[in-house]
């Protein structure tokens, strides 16, 4: 248990710096690229866009299961919030499963685009690396995701979970943090 | 290759109608609907060439067969329409060579500098019967299920600028805005100016701004894109030359019946001469457009021999390069196609 | 089947779930029924053609500027520079918000950001005076919508992406100045009668020396603009490199000059940023595949005709538009709704006559409104999660807003020179 333990908070520390570091090496490639130009004429920053668009894709995909665990995923929760307790909870459940599945099911159909990039042997403009690098990301992330999703389901099962609804792991629903107490009536302009 | 990724997703409408009842000598051909995706939009030169190329089937084949023209935008971007065509989503597309996304690096040997003949007429030539391309580099596609059937030309690039580009040292210091890739560093940097990739939607501003200083297009498509209001001069330079292929997906061609093949080679055959008018046509309205434009005045600078022997003169050590540093290039095909040019430029 | 489909992603959508599972599971959907021959793969790239545009790129960096400057002081510095002046006249504080939300959207881009730098301080502020809290947040919530008017603008840079051939980004942003000043002047007229209907006490008067303090402290962040705007304009970056600009001048004022952030706290707001921009762009990518497959079955030809017909005046077109992104941006993220729905209009919208850039401006602000008005506007809840207030508290006031700029609304269809005046 405490091997697992070690792993969970070793991976979250990998993609929080991945995360963290894809965002500042987008900063100064394209900074770099601006100053390069703009003072020294010079192209020396001519990879400025190509690791760019690799870092993007990067922190998108693996930014997946992150958002997940901290239960940050954008969706429109005004229906969700009114709900009780109880109905919140098995709706929590249900989304976090299925969503689960279809990351797994993506995961499954993006392998497949990979290989298909792998054998084509397509190589990037600028660079030329094999453009399956960067592409081989998308599964990871959908495969990382999906087991983060079955994690967020699974928790809503626990016992610490007996008078909490869990969005992601390391997010308990806002909802039971504060009692709100507002009526249809105190609507008015 | 120097292909613009321009357009809007202005799709097609008409759905296609190819099931109606065939004419008199469809008992020939069997009844069936191709799609035919290009680059550009309606009134373009490749987009015109697949409306043509569309009639010109439907008529031969006794209205059996259906070719539906598409415009860019409507399949996605210009890597997607190769993609679509190499898996047999669409039949045929008409592309540049450099948007096969790195798939074969010899496309590249259409953006060397000074490589091909000056004169558009002796490029057609080369394009329609070299050897080294429709045998040897149409193979290298072949191994991607992309059958190029036909190169040809949609004139060539010019260089817009302020400077009034003259000589490879007006170059010096300027920010030239084009696909960038080691082969287009080295191209420019020959000439002592560097390259910036810039997309598209920012182009215009950008030269209207001179954060990028220069670009290349063919006449036809500066006028429509009006970069000639935000630049003082163009240089009809002939340093290469706006490449098209006419391509077709490989097992869906291996896989037609023999007649039918012979009416697609046949027609793509004759398209050889109507597309060479065509973009000549295109390309001397557009001329004649910037002209006109009292309002932006342009000037318009066509190299003399003497000046194109200096860009010769500069550009050839970078076709070493590309022979022998070029990641992934087929050298034979160079050599050949090499051979095949000075012939022709030897008539 | 194309409606039950849709039925079943606005299902999906109003049960909470991810707004990316709708925007992945419809196009794959279709595909599996529609083009089973097709090889899935064409599909899947489109997760990466939807991200790996150039232009984007200004999305996690504009939020990363923004980021830096919530965490340090330029947000504080812009209050008060801005209370000094204008905070004693009657309705001052309300004016001050919407100044400063102004300002700091001119210098950011973001919305969320904008509500949070601005609005966090300011609720207190305004309480204090004597407002009801669903006053001052519907104040924030609508003042917070210009930062997507006045340049920088997200909301602009995806549009042109969208619209494609050649719509300038920075022509949009200049267009955007005349109707991002005339909501914040509406507002601060409402603001100024709000204040002598409901009696709002007077806050004290800022004397001069104090004033010019004021304002020798903010002269920094007041800068931001001006290098951002003359920066593109005198052409030494283009609007998605401004994105990076900023970043530069948000680590030089806040880690460099006022020593408010540590060099090594900006890895932790590069993580926010990061899972900001992870949330984001995954429902970019799935806008992606639904808008291909979309493209591929010429539905968007369909929609055009069926709600335009075949043709349609200028003024009917931005019309049917306005209502298209305001209801569509009510519901879902107006980065998305932008992605999806530009690429419908703009033709039959150039073939109408209508000036792209105007259309821009129209769509910009149409994403803005809807984006922040109920039932389920996105920036009710970010308000709603940042002050950790109720729904229906967040909502009660927003109604006159919501008014002001449907008016501003049709006087921008009705006068496009609103828009184009100044390019
Ligand atoms: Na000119
Ligand atoms: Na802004």
């Amino acid at each position: 248990m405490k091997v697992f333990q070690l792993l969970d908070k070793f991976i979250m520390k990998l993609e929080e710096f991945i995360l963290s570091f894809s965002i500042i090496l987008i900063s100064i490639m394209i900074v770099g690229n601006v100053i390069a130009r703009e003072i020294f004429n010079s192209g020396a920053f001519y990879f400025a866009y190509e690791v760019s668009k690799f870092a993007i894709v990067i922190a998108t995909f693996i930014g997946i299961s992150y958002a997940a665990r901290k239960g940050r995923h954008i969706s429109m929760s005004a229906f969700y919030d009114f709900a009780p307790f109880k109905v919140r909870k098995i709706m929590m459940i249900i989304i976090n499963f299925v969503t689960a599945i279809v990351m797994f099911v993506m995961a499954y159909f993006t392998f497949n685009f990979v290989m298909f990039e792998y054998e084509t042997g397509a190589i990037t403009t600028s660079l030329e690396v094999p453009r399956y690098f960067m592409s081989v990301i998308i599964p990871i992330g959908f495969i990382s995701a999906g087991i983060q999703f079955l994690r967020n389901t699974f928790i809503n099962f626990t016992k610490k979970a007996k008078d909490k609804v869990y969005l992601g792991i390391d997010a308990v629903d806002y909802n039971d943090e504060e009692k709100k107490d507002i009526k249809m009536e105190d609507i008015s302009i | 290759g120097g292909g613009e990724e321009e357009g809007t997703d202005e799709g097609n409408s008409g759905e296609d109608s190819g099931s109606e009842g065939g004419e008199e000598a469809s008992g020939e051909f069997e009844e069936q609907s191709w799609q035919f995706v290009t680059e550009e939009l309606k009134g373009e030169v490749q987009y015109e060439y697949a409306a043509e190329f569309a009639k010109r089937i439907n008529e031969k084949s006794g209205g059996a067969i259906t070719v539906e023209p598409l415009e860019y935008g409507a399949l996605g971007s210009e890597v997607d329409q190769a993609q679509l065509l190499q898996q047999g989503g669409v039949q045929l597309a008409v592309m540049s060579p450099g948007f096969t996304g790195g798939q074969v690096p010899d496309g590249q040997i259409f953006s060397l500098h000074y490589f091909f003949p000056s004169d558009q007429e002796k490029v057609q030539e080369v394009l329609t019967n070299s050897e080294a391309l429709n045998t040897d580099l149409r193979a290298k596609y072949e191994e991607h299920s992309i059958s190029p059937l036909a190169f040809w030309t949609e004139g060539a690039m010019a260089w817009t600028s302020n400077v009034g580009i003259e000589s490879p040292s007006d170059w010096e210091g300027l920010n030239m805005r084009v696909q960038e890739s080691p082969l287009m560093r080295e191209t420019y940097d020959a000439y002592g100016a560097t390259v910036q990739s810039l997309s598209w939607s920012e182009l215009y501003t950008a030269l209207d701004r001179e954060t990028v200083d220069a670009q290349e297009n063919p006449l036809f498509f500066i006028e429509s894109a009006s970069f000639h209001e935000v630049q003082d001069s163009i240089t009809i330079s002939h340093h290469n030359n706006y490449v098209a292929m006419t391509t077709v997906n490989t097992e869906w061609y291996n896989g037609l019946d023999d007649n039918v093949k012979q009416l697609v080679d046949e027609t793509v055959a004759e398209m050889q001469d109507w597309v060479f008018d065509e973009q000549k046509a295109q390309n001397e309205a557009g001329l004649e457009a910037i002209k006109a434009d009292e309002e932006n005045p342009t000037e318009i600078i066509e190299l003399t021999d003497e000046q194109i022997a200096e860009f010769k003169k500069a550009a050839e050590p970078v076709h070493e390069y590309y022979k022998n540093e070029v990641e992934g290039i087929d050298p034979a095909i160079y050599d050949k196609l090499k051979e095949e040019i000075a012939a022709v430029e030897g008539e | 089947m194309l409606t039950t489909l849709l039925s079943i992603m606005i299902v999906l959508l109003l049960l909470n779930f991810p707004m990316m599972i709708p925007l992945i599971i419809a196009p794959v959907i279709i595909m599996l029924i529609y083009n089973p021959n097709l090889s899935m793969d064409l599909l899947m790239k489109q997760l990466l053609t939807g991200i790996e545009s150039p232009v984007l790129l200004c999305v996690p960096l504009f939020i990363f500027a923004a980021d830096i400057m919530t965490s340090g002081k330029t947000s504080q510095r812009l209050l008060d520079f801005i209370g000094a002046f204008v905070g004693h006249i009657r309705g001052g504080y309300a004016v001050t918000t919407a100044a400063a939300c102004t300002l700091f959207g001119a210098i950011s881009g973001s919305t969320q950001a904008t509500v949070v730098a601005i609005g966090r301080p300011m609720r207190e502020k305004l309480l204090k005076i004597g407002y009801r809290d669903s006053s001052a947040i519907a104040l924030i919530i609508n003042s917070s919508d210009v930062a997507l008017l006045v340049p920088p603008s997200i909301g602009m840079i995806i549009y042109a992406l969208a619209a494609g051939s050649g719509v300038s980004v920075g022509d949009l942003f200049i267009a955007g100045i005349i109707p991002g000043i005339m909501v914040f002047l509406a507002f601060a007229i409402y603001s100024v009668i709000y204040a002598k209907v409901k009696n709002i006490p007077l806050a004290e008067k800022v004397s001069w020396p104090d004033r010019f303090k004021f304002f020798r402290k903010a002269l920094l962040p007041l800068g931001f603009p001006v290098i951002i705007v003359g920066g593109i304009y005198m052409g030494y970056f283009t609007p998605v490199e401004a994105s990076g600009i900023s970043v530069l001048y948000a680590i030089i004022l806040e880690v460099l000059v006022y020593k408010t952030i540590p060099w090594k706290k900006l890895p932790s707001i590069a993580l926010s940023t990061g899972l900001v921009t992870s949330a984001v762009f995954i429902l970019v990518a799935g806008g992606q595949l639904f808008t291909w497959v979309l493209g591929y079955a010429r539905i968007p030809q369909q929609i055009t005709e069926a709600v335009l017909g075949s043709d349609p005046s200028a003024m009917y077109v931005l019309l049917i538009v306005s209502i298209f992104f305001f209801v569509g941006c009510m519901f879902v993220d107006p980065i998305v709704v932008i992605l999806i729905l530009t690429p419908i209009f703009v033709p039959a919208a150039e073939t109408a006559g209508v000036d792209l850039i105007h259309l821009g401006i129209i769509v910009t602000f149409q994403a803005a409104l809807g984006s922040a008005t109920p039932p389920f506007g996105v920036d009710i809840f970010t308000a709603s999660a940042v002050f950790k207030k109720p729904y229906l508290e967040v909502i009660r006031s927003t109604p006159p807003f919501i008014v002001i700029l449907l008016v501003i609304g049709a006087l921008l269809i009705l006068f496009p020179q609103l828009s184009l005046a100044l390019i």
